[in-house]
């Protein structure tokens, strides 16, 4: 697998995962948490990818 | 992901402390040596399972895509190197297994003297391991991996402690 993407939307699942299983007990609080800890870590990084665009290499 | 209302029924009657003490430590080192194990020793059969797959699944990604199979150095950045080691030891058994795989012995480190042949040769094959592009994806998913199970050391601690019924 060579889309870095991938590996950024892949690598972001199991470590939600993992939190949301660890760190709550109830099912549907796992889930939200586990939405949430992804949505930032992908988020966040686009985010960032956004605003390192206009410098150069 | 659901591995909620996982608690195990209990026997009627209170378990002695040093009964319940001897069964945290031995979930701790089984749950280090085989991600999961800890959790299903303690009775929590679905969390342990699920928390196997999250381990072993980044695991697993990790060595498919070349990840660095860390080694001490004393030479150059010794404790950062270490930690790196102990990044990669906390998925226990596995690590040791791939080591061997990887090195033809379960090392983790570099001999100390760099005129000895087994240190040009692990050096090579770490350096080889991490010339693909994809080596610092497989990398991060091993040191999840090795660090996750670590992080479930504690949680094993808190159930055997009954903090986290």
């Amino acid at each position: 697998m060579g889309s870095h993407f991938l590996h950024l939307l892949l690598f972001s699942a199991i470590v939600a995962a993992f939190f949301g299983a660890l760190l709550r007990r109830r099912a549907a609080e796992q889930w939200r948490l586990g939405a949430l800890i992804w949505l930032a870590m992908v988020g966040g990084t686009l985010a960032l990818a956004y605003l390192m665009y206009p410098f150069p290499h | 992901m659901s591995v909620a209302d996982d608690t195990p029924h209990r026997p009627r009657g209170a378990r002695t402390s040093s009964w319940r003490v001897g069964l945290t430590a031995m979930a701790i080192v089984s749950g280090w040596l085989i991600p999961g194990l800890g959790h299903i020793v303690l009775g929590r059969v679905r969390r342990g399972i699920f928390f196997a797959t999250l381990v072993l699944g980044s695991f697993a990604l990790g060595m498919a895509h070349d990840g660095r199979l860390a080694l001490r150095d004393d030479r150059q950045a010794p404790i950062l190197s270490a930690l790196q080691v102990v990044a990669n030891a906390g998925v226990g058994v596995a690590d040791l297994l791939a080591r061997a795989r990887v090195y033809g012995v379960a090392t983790y480190s570099l001999p100390r003297d760099p005129a000895e042949r087994e240190y040009g040769t692990r050096l090579t094959i770490l350096r080889d391991r991490t010339k693909s592009i994809a080596s610092i994806y497989g990398t991060a998913y091993l040191w999840a991996a090795g660090l996750m199970n670590l992080l479930l050391l504690f949680d094993l601690w808190d159930i055997g402690r009954g903090r986290n019924d």
